[in-house]
């Protein structure tokens, strides 16, 4: 049985950043202002794409940005940088365990930061490489490639990574 | 400042790395601007337009809103827009980074911009609220809510929740616990004696040793001490060495005996005291906290504080005892052996506790994998059927394999490390050792100083006891580390307050008639988002309140505030005209009964069940209410009858027989307010036909609030209220709603016989 994916057609959407700051996806006569939602932030996340409006509701479906005019897709691009964005660590200057949490210092590409998580959430693995490490509030801390760190990194990583 | 807000500083301080609060400067520049009209909500916008960490902030109050951004120079860059300007609100939420934009008219550039990590997020959720409500035309008064606790609770709660934060300061954590060994003064007393004698003793026996070898042996053997002498000053020194055994092993049981019970009373005295005070914790607490981590700090915490207590303590003083007693002797016996001997003693200490710390880090990266381990058993083990039905049984055997070896090979790490390191560390004491031979046999020859063949021998009987008290100082700071992380979880519970408390001398209602009143109330769980908004009501003794409308509405809320699981944020409740805050709340709650979607029946017998709210109900009575709950007939068929253990959580009845037991439970109990919560709606037609019956039984001449998603079961309601978005919208008879054209309930009622 082949499955067919309920999309709708993305040759007639078009993407335009507009002067109130909001992503907006147009399609035919209907406008909205769009949120982009990775369907795979992992595994795939420059394709299936979801164009969600103000009520959570998908407007569009993305299947590949490739299919969407050129200042559509830069404008996509723009919007994948912000719903995609989590902290890439370049340095881990201190991991200490204290009573319930473990507490991290690292460098991260935006700037230094420090946050906590519990002592039973362990960093995960991901499909296509690198770790990612959520935070008590919910943050995500991304770390490409834990074996191209300096020496201090990977030492203070080692129980933490296969 | 309240103790809260000091601890929620405190987190945001030490572990967030922000402003504990908007800077002064800033906000006196935002209230010169608003002419000295007040910030009454803030937040700190962390992230800027490049995603780079920043800090400019939000702040909200009456009439404006403030966007304030640093400059490069340091200082402020401040917006001010009109709170009026505001037409719409948009949020996009996205990994780590969300955008709230402050629209004003259609088409024109938006008034603010902000972009913010989930930190910030629910302080920033207080702001959006607040002015959601402005666009829906409520207008929210913030005149009593305070800025800085709101903004400190909302970044620093994520933590606070995690974790058990009592006293940054060790030393006063255990402090506090062995504040705890005060009741057991004597015993406690006794028994460090009885260490103390244990170490001092065993300090004798090579002091003895090497005084008879120098004193009488060697003399005896040159002539200089006749034999008699020599014969009656060596047994003296054996029936010593005897006496000092006799001392020290009644001593050993002394000191065992006693200090085990003290340890098993303080963990009994903190276990009565962290269960007492949990039963009396209101349910805000309960929903913080995971039920396991509850379990835990009065189960395997309480169970380390006696380890630490009975043995830790003492351990660790007498160890540092023995070595501060050890290094005396020898350094009296022979200054320069003395040195040979305590000088690596610092050395090996330290070397342990590398030790432990290398052991800790293998542990971390093996309970990882360990996790991973079990993470595979709680997923096919409850989900064995899936696995069946999908034929996946050699996938997931090949899972667990893969996992199995791999926590296999972590163990096997970790046991190469202590197997490689303990054999090392004693191969240090043995050098020790030698190095005393080399310092020693030089002088025993007749060269340097001159040395004694017994003091010789003292030092190498010395030499054997230095490798416990070094190991139990090694582990020391993960000794009381443990300790002090059970103590500051089971202080923490011991420490949170109970937010619902009994005014002095309280009202107790007798009888209560349940008439129960809602005068505007307004409630909310954490102060600015409103669940309730000015509900108000009169219910009548004897009416039946069916309670409807979308999930999420507050219908829920309701009934936890009828029962004063929490106290109103606003407006009054009354029951039969007193304030429910000026009720004894013990005997207020008697008069509550309550029948739960997923009733909750405790691991026991079906008769201790029923019997919970009224444990000495005669059986008659007992029976009687099983039959009114239609409950009677399934209850015999057992084989052990009213007898029969229903398991952990009534597991071995069907929900529609675990929910008819909870109804008898609420007969026999007679309350004068009944709360039926869904009561009905997880179990198949029949048994809930039998259910209503039971319920139209139990409901008669009681007040009742009954919430239902099936409109059917509410038909014969006194009244219904539509509850929607914190509001009481609509309320009447069945027929009067439906009655009611574009009404809320009938179109509910609508929908549901399409479904039909």
């Amino acid at each position: 049985m082949t499955l067919a994916l309920a999309t709708h057609a993305t040759r007639t959407l078009t993407l335009e950043w507009r002067a109130d700051g909001s992503l907006w996806a147009v399609r035919g006569e209907v406008e909205r202002p769009v949120s982009v939602r990775r369907c795979f932030p992992w595994t795939e996340p420059t394709r299936h794409l979801s164009l969600r409006d103000a009520d959570e509701e998908e407007f569009a479906f993305v299947r590949d940005p490739a299919d969407l005019d050129a200042r559509s897709r830069a404008a996509l691009e723009m919007a994948l940088a912000v719903a995609g964005f989590v902290f890439e660590v370049t340095r881990v200057l201190e991991i200490d365990e204290e009573v319930e949490i473990r507490h991290w210092r690292v460098e991260t590409r935006q700037g230094p930061r420090t946050f906590q998580t519990r002592l039973d959430d362990w960093p995960r693995g991901l499909p296509q490489g690198g770790l990612l490490i959520r935070d008590l509030a919910g943050d995500l801390y991304h770390l490409s490639r834990p074996e191209a760190l300096d020496r201090s990194s990977r030492d203070l990583l080692w129980a933490f990574v296969d | 400042m309240s103790t809260q807000q000091h601890l929620d500083d405190h987190i945001i301080a030490r572990y967030t790395a922000q402003p504990t609060r908007l800077p002064a400067e800033l906000r006196r520049q935002i209230e010169h601007a608003w002419q000295g009209a007040p910030v009454q909500l803030y937040a700190l916008a962390d992230l800027d337009q490049g995603l780079r960490l920043t800090e400019a902030w939000l702040a909200l109050g009456p009439r404006h809103v403030a966007v304030a951004k640093r400059t490069d120079d340091g200082a402020w860059d401040l917006r001010i827009i009109d709170r009026a300007q505001i037409q719409a609100i948009r949020e996009a939420p996205g990994l780590s980074a969300n955008t709230l934009t402050l629209l004003g008219a259609p088409g024109e550039p938006a008034l603010a911009l902000l972009r913010y990590t989930h930190r910030q997020r629910r302080a920033f959720e207080n702001i959006r609220f607040v002015l959601e409500e402005q666009l829906a035309g409520h207008i929210r008064h913030l005149a009593d809510v305070d800025a800085d606790r709101l903004y400190a609770e909302s970044v620093a709660r994520p933590i606070r929740d995690a974790q058990a934060l009592v006293s940054g300061r060790q030393t006063a954590v255990i402090r506090r616990l062995l504040g705890y060994l005060k009741p057991y003064r004597r015993q406690l007393t006794l028994g460090m004696a009885a260490a103390t004698v244990i170490t001092l003793v065993s300090l004798v026996p090579p002091y003895l040793a090497g005084h008879l070898i120098d004193r009488v042996v060697r003399p005896a053997q040159a002539g200089a001490l006749s034999l008699a002498r020599a014969a009656t000053i060596a047994w003296l020194a054996v029936a010593a060495m005897a006496l000092v055994y006799l001392v020290r092993q009644p001593a050993v049981h002394i000191r065992l005996r006693l200090m085990s019970i003290i340890g098993e009373w303080v963990a009994r005295d903190l276990r009565a005291e962290l269960y007492e005070h949990i039963q009396r914790l209101s349910l805000a607490f309960f929903s913080r906290k995971r039920t396991g981590s509850l379990i835990t700090r009065v189960s395997a915490d309480t169970d380390r504080l006696w380890d630490f207590l009975a043995f830790g303590v003492v351990d660790v003083s007498l160890s540092l005892v023995m070595l501060v007693g050890l290094g005396t002797v020898l350094l009296t016996l022979d200054w320069r052996l003395g040195l040979v001997m305590t000088l690596p003693v610092p050395v090996f200490c330290w070397l342990i506790y590398r030790h432990s710390e290398e052991i800790t880090r293998l542990f971390i990266r093996a309970w990882r994998k360990w996790s991973r381990v079990t993470d595979v058993l709680s997923d096919t083990i409850p989900g064995i059927r899936v696995v069946k039905a999908f034929n996946q049984e050699q996938r997931e055997i090949g899972r667990f394999a893969e996992r199995n070896e791999d926590v296999t090979a972590e163990f096997n790490r970790i046991h190469a490390s202590w197997t490689k390191f303990w054999p090392l560390l004693m191969l240090g004491v043995h050098a020790m050792t030698v190095a005393v031979w080399v310092f020693a046999v030089p002088r025993l020859l007749g060269h340097g100083a001159q040395l004694p063949v017994g003091t010789f021998v003292s030092f190498l009987l010395y030499t054997t006891m230095f490798s416990a008290p070094i190991e139990v100082i090694g582990q020391m700071a993960r000794t009381i580390n443990r300790a002090t992380t059970s103590a500051h979880r089971v202080f923490e519970v011991l420490d949170t307050e109970p937010e619902i408390r009994d005014v002095p001398e309280p009202i107790r209602l007798e009888p209560v008639h349940g008439r129960v009143t809602f005068e505007h109330v307004t409630f909310g769980y954490d102060g600015v988002r409103q669940v309730l908004r000015g509900v108000s009501f009169d219910a009548a003794p004897g009416e039946l309140i069916g309670l409807v409308g979308p999930s999420g509405g507050g219908k829920t809320t309701i009934v936890n505030l009828i029962a004063r699981f929490y106290d109103v944020s606003g407006g009054t409740i009354r029951v039969d005209g007193i304030d429910i805050r000026r009720l004894d709340t013990g005997h207020y709650r008697r008069q509550i009964g309550m029948v739960l979607q997923d009733p909750y029946l405790f691991h026991g017998t079906v008769l201790e069940n029923i019997r919970y709210g009224l444990p000495e109900a005669p059986l008659s009575q007992v029976v009687a209410a099983a039959q009114a709950a239609n409950a009677h007939d399934f209850i015999t068929k057992l084989q052990h009858g009213y007898d029969t253990v229903v398991g952990e959580r009534g597991h071995t009845l069907s929900g529609g027989e675990r929910q008819r037991v909870s109804i008898a439970r609420a007969i026999l109990h007679d309350p004068r307010i009944l709360i039926l919560d869904e009561a009905t709606s997880s179990v198949d037609t029949e048994t809930e036909r039998e259910i209503q019956q039971a319920l139209e039984r139990l409901v008669a001449g009681r007040t009742v609030f009954a919430i239902a998603h099936r409109l059917s079961t509410l038909r014969k309601a006194s009244r219904l209220f539509v509850i929607e978005d914190g509001r009481l919208v609509e309320h009447g008879t069945h027929a009067e709603l439906l009655a009611t054209p574009d009404g809320k309930y009938r179109h509910l009622y609508e929908l549901q016989l399409q479904l039909q």
